[in-house]
């Protein structure tokens, strides 16, 4: 049996997954990114084949993609993480017909809009500037002393109206949360508002392309419930959040690497 | 093929097109020496007065032609006027306005004109664009009172008296090509006036200060008479079905407006029209000064029956200009 | 500006420059396989510029130009040598940053950087700086140059193009310039002169319009990197010497016609560059698109094709006719976003995309740069109505966001491939 493996090296975390010669998914994990990317990378690679008893060698083709891709001179190919990620969204949705694909990543968030074959037809990206990624939530849950995965249970708690954030950059927004702490509002309301705050920046960068239903959201903060339902509000649509959302980059690329592979051979053959 | 095209398309359209009015001329002018005679009903001003033409400007006929009473338009001398009107179709039709860039007498005379000013080294003068638009009108006025004047002879029109007959070629007797063109073969007698009534006297006393006004704007203004000739307006009536045509893909066009620059008659719209594929204006003389002047490769051509013939390309244009400049 | 404060400016700006340079030159010259052998001249013509100190000036009187609206036929007829002073170079963006707000457009601010220190870059000398007044941050730095001592003539141009009066009123305001041009130079600008003046940039121009035409070519002959280096040399290379080297480069790649470029295969989606001039040391953006396995096949950017397609065409060799001739060939053609109507810019992208068998555009914007961002619009819309795909890019001369940008322009291009595959 023939395996391809897809390494998403992502500003926070790696997520690895593997898919069989049929193209369905037979493991995955996450790591921390941390320093030492590349030798983490290999290090959960070899764990990952361990724990599903593969060898090395059973791996037909690697292919990276994430921030990090080419760092990692394991790889037969890389690819952008665009390209992948709306390669997954087509093999974990299937049939269900996505023609917008949001993702929310570490240091970035994206917006592709697919045609009805699921191939890209326009995209964007948010600037240079860590508002509206994973990386404001995580400085929101370190000013709250807590931990990211708990932002969706705060969001849920709340029952005031969610605070509004003003300031649109990560550095003003730190401060200003401090100081709405400060005046005595409730975490949970904050949380909210932190969490609209995220929604309505990325609408908005998905208006600039358009939105058309339906919407897939992956990337991590995607595991955030509230973060899906400030999302939903803002679209004012029903967003598709796959099991496991952090994971949709790495099964994209884990399906191209086995259709690459798939083509070389074809074309060894011809 | 291909190096037949490329030869045609790098080769100098101006130089030939001097040539082939100077032949024309002689043709037209002195054709008559050699019994030369290509009918009356020529879509150019081979002018009836002089004596040794090569064939009839096709204006002169037509007045004659339809100064008749209205009943007799369905007969005998309405198929005359019919068998006239398609012979100038079939004329014109076969060069469409080339006729005016190429061969009319008249129109070389002022390209001359040009050429002396030109080589004295005194400066053109343009037309606003304003002016420009209302004096392109005149010739249709004059196409207008070319053919009421002698049906008002015949008939009585809008309730009118009749008119005299002294009106009967009252054009020709204003056209410059009767006073200018004649000089050519030594007979200076058009460059009078008519004392024996006082149409005539008007009409010929017109006449004079227009072949003053021919020689004056001749040489301030290229082509300066083009603009009001009936003639011109004439044709441009037929110019759809002209079998010649100057063609122009709006999507290669960058506007620079060369063309439009090196244009005699100072037409924008073959510079700014990016949408007609046939370019072909009402003042339109056809010299194709144009497509020689064009820059982008495929964009304006000359065409006979759909297949290009001349047309503009990025090699010719650059031949073009260095030969210009070692001819000096 | 305190003496020492400038020297060590004028030391460490130099410094960055040429290590910009040397990194951009790197990447042109090493990242890809089988250079033609004709760009080792633009290569180290560049070397010698930007890394050694600047290649040495001769006598001739130089006219600095801070954009293409300045008609060269009538500088080079007036004896002088024109200088595109647009720079493309962080180093200079950074020491421009003190005379423009923060928000202003790498492009103008890295000029002024570069005429502010006047050490290299076509700054050392220039008797004379033409100001054509295109957009607002131009007019403003024209104004600034002043102050710097430079003699600076203001250009004036209309808003429009299209209109007779338009027309007139740049026609005027070039013989104005052509005067200002004979007094600084003191040499008459007669007849003789501005004829050879058109046709030895004629001239060039057709030598860069064979290398364009070679570009039509099926399989990429040639790569939009060496060729924006070919064109970026026209802003300060002497002028025989220039058409000279394309001459050379041309005939080298239509020898190289039946050989496949390697790493940009027929597969390669060919790409139409528009927007903000990519100006050498900052070829970022045509570089990652390269790099990413695309091929940048035409361009429409005011430092490459606009710069060098539009022709000079007069009837009567007399300066009556010739000066408006020259005046016409900058501005009526012009496709810059500061005019009024965008139509003929998105007429000549979709002309270029059909005749150049395009798969994609990319559109730069230099942040701050207004009018091609605000064009981005109507650009985008007819690009679509076409069925071409557009990646619209913001950026600047900073090197910050190179990460992001190379996830884009890969995703981009990886959108193209199966584009490309069909149609080859």
């Amino acid at each position: 049996m023939r395996y391809f493996a897809g390494i998403d090296m992502g500003s926070t975390a790696i997520k690895i997954a593997l898919v069989d010669q049929q193209g369905s998914l037979s493991g995955h994990t996450v790591v921390p990114t941390g320093s030492f990317f590349q030798k983490n990378t290999l290090e959960a690679l070899q764990l990952l084949l361990r724990e599903r008893g593969i060898e090395r060698s059973d791996v037909a083709y690697l292919l990276s993609t994430g921030y990090g891709r080419k760092l990692l001179p394991e790889a037969d190919e890389t690819i952008s993480e665009i390209t992948a990620n709306a390669a997954g969204a087509r093999a974990i949705a299937g049939s269900a017909a996505i023609r917008t694909i949001i993702n929310i990543g570490g240091q970035d968030s994206k917006v592709l809009l697919l045609d009805a074959d699921g191939h890209i037809r326009n995209f964007v990206m948010n600037d240079k500037c860590a508002a509206g990624t994973g990386r404001f939530l995580e400085m929101t849950a370190r000013n709250l002393g807590t931990d990211v995965g708990e932002l969706g249970n705060l969001h849920c708690r709340s029952s005031g109206a969610p605070l509004s954030i003003t300031s649109t950059c990560t550095v003003f927004a730190e401060s200003e949360i401090i100081s709405l702490l400060a005046r005595g509002h409730g975490k949970e309301e904050l949380v909210a508002g932190v969490h609209y705050s995220i929604a309505r920046r990325i609408v908005r960068l998905a208006r600039q392309i358009g939105i058309e239903d339906r919407v897939f959201f992956d990337g991590g903060p995607a595991l955030n419930s509230g973060m899906v339902a400030a999302l939903e509000d803002e679209l004012m649509l029903q967003v598709v959040v796959p099991a496991a959302p952090q994971l949709t980059t790495a099964i994209g690329a884990a399906t191209l690497a086995r259709t690459a592979w798939i083509d070389t051979g074809e074309q060894v053959n011809a | 093929m291909n190096a037949l095209r490329r030869f045609l398309n790098n080769g100098d359209i101006n130089r030939f097109r001097l040539w082939f009015q100077l032949g024309a001329f002689g043709l037209l002018i002195y054709g008559g020496f050699l019994a030369m005679d290509i009918g009356n009903s020529l879509p150019t001003f081979s002018c009836v007065f002089v004596d040794s033409r090569a064939g009839a400007c096709y204006l002169y006929p037509l007045q004659h032609q339809v100064n008749m009473p209205w009943s007799q338009f369905s007969g005998g001398r309405g198929i005359g006027l019919a068998v006239g009107l398609v012979t100038f179709f079939l004329f014109f039709v076969l060069f469409n306005k080339a006729w005016c860039g190429y061969a009319c007498p008249l129109g070389t005379v002022q390209d001359w004109i040009t050429k002396l000013r030109a080589r004295l080294g005194i400066r053109y003068s343009l037309y606003a664009n304003e002016t420009f638009g209302r004096l392109k009108a005149i010739k249709y006025v004059l196409l207008a009172l070319l053919i009421l004047l002698p049906l008002g002879i015949s008939n009585s029109l809008f309730g009118l008296p009749k008119l005299p007959r002294d009106l009967a070629t009252s054009y020709c007797m204003i056209c410059p090509g009767r006073t200018v063109l004649p000089l050519f073969t030594g007979d200076a007698s058009q460059l009078a006036i008519d004392f024996s009534s006082r149409t005539m006297m008007a009409l010929t006393g017109l006449g004079m200060a227009i072949t003053g006004g021919f020689f004056a704007g001749a040489f301030v203004k290229k082509r300066f008479f083009c603009l009001f000739c009936p003639m011109s307006a004439l044709q441009y009536a037929f110019s759809k079905a002209g079998l010649l045509r100057l063609t122009k893909q709006g999507a290669k066009c960058t506007r620079c407006g060369n063309c439009s620059r090196v244009c005699d008659v100072g037409i924008r719209e073959i510079a700014d029209d990016v949408t007609s594929r046939n370019i072909v204006q009402d003042d339109c003389m056809m010299c194709f000064k144009c497509v020689a002047a064009c820059p982008e490769s495929h964009c304006l051509a000359v065409t006979f029956l759909g297949m290009p013939v001349y047309e503009a390309t990025a090699e010719g244009f650059m031949r073009r200009t260095k030969r210009r400049d070692n001819h000096g | 500006m305190d003496k020492e404060r400038r020297e060590r400016l004028i030391r460490t700006t130099g410094v960055h420059l040429a290590m910009e340079a040397t990194e951009t030159l790197r990447q042109v010259v090493e990242e890809f396989p089988d250079n033609p052998r004709a760009m080792d001249y633009f290569y180290d013509l560049f070397r010698a510029e930007y890394c050694g100190g600047g290649a040495k000036k001769n006598g001739a009187m130089r006219i600095g130009m801070l954009c293409v609206q300045a008609p060269e036929e009538l500088i080079r007829a007036a004896g002088a040598v024109p200088v595109r002073l647009c720079s493309g170079s962080h180093a200079f963006d950074q020491a421009g940053a003190e005379f423009m707000p923060a928000k202003a457009c790498s492009l103008v601010k890295a000029t002024l950087g570069m005429l502010s220190l006047r050490t290299a870059g076509g700054a050392e000398r220039l008797d004379l700086v033409v100001n054509p007044t295109t957009c607002e941050q131009k007019k403003k730095a024209g104004e600034l140059l002043e102050d710097f001592g430079y003699r600076v003539h203001h250009l004036e141009m209309p808003p429009a193009k299209d209109s007779e009066e338009a027309r007139i009123y740049w026609q005027r305001s070039v013989k104005k310039f052509a005067a200002v041009l004979e007094e600084t130079t003191g040499v008459r600008i007669t007849k003789q002169r501005l004829a050879k003046a058109i046709r030895t940039t004629g001239m060039a121009r057709s030598a860069y319009r064979r290398l364009h035409e070679l570009a039509k070519w099926p399989r990429p002959l040639i790569r939009g990197k060496d060729v924006m280096l070919v064109t970026n040399a026209y802003f300060f290379d002497d002028l025989d010497r220039w058409t000279a080297a394309v001459t050379e480069l041309a005939d080298e790649i239509e020898q190289r016609r039946e050989t496949n470029l390697p790493g940009a295969g027929k597969h390669a989606p060919r790409i139409l560059f528009t927007g903000s001039p990519p100006i050498f040391p900052n070829l970022k953006l045509p570089l990652l698109i390269e790099q990413a396995g695309g091929v940048i096949v035409v361009d429409e950017v005011c430092s490459s094709s606009r710069l060098l397609h539009d022709q000079v065409a007069y009837d009567e060799q007399a300066l009556y006719d010739m000066v408006p001739a020259v005046a016409d060939r900058v501005l009526k053609p012009c496709t810059c976003p500061v005019f009024l109507s965008s139509q003929d810019r998105v007429r000549r992208l979709l002309d270029l995309a059909a005749s150049f068998a395009v798969d994609g555009v990319v559109y730069q914007s230099f942040a701050g740069c207004m009018p091609y961002a605000l064009e981005q619009r109507s650009v985008g819309q007819a690009l679509v109505n076409a069925n071409i795909p557009m990646l619209s890019v913001e950026t600047d001369y900073g090197p910050d966001d190179q990460g992001q940008l190379s996830t884009r322009v890969e995703a981009f291009i990886e959108s193209l491939r199966g584009k490309a595959r069909k149609r080859a």
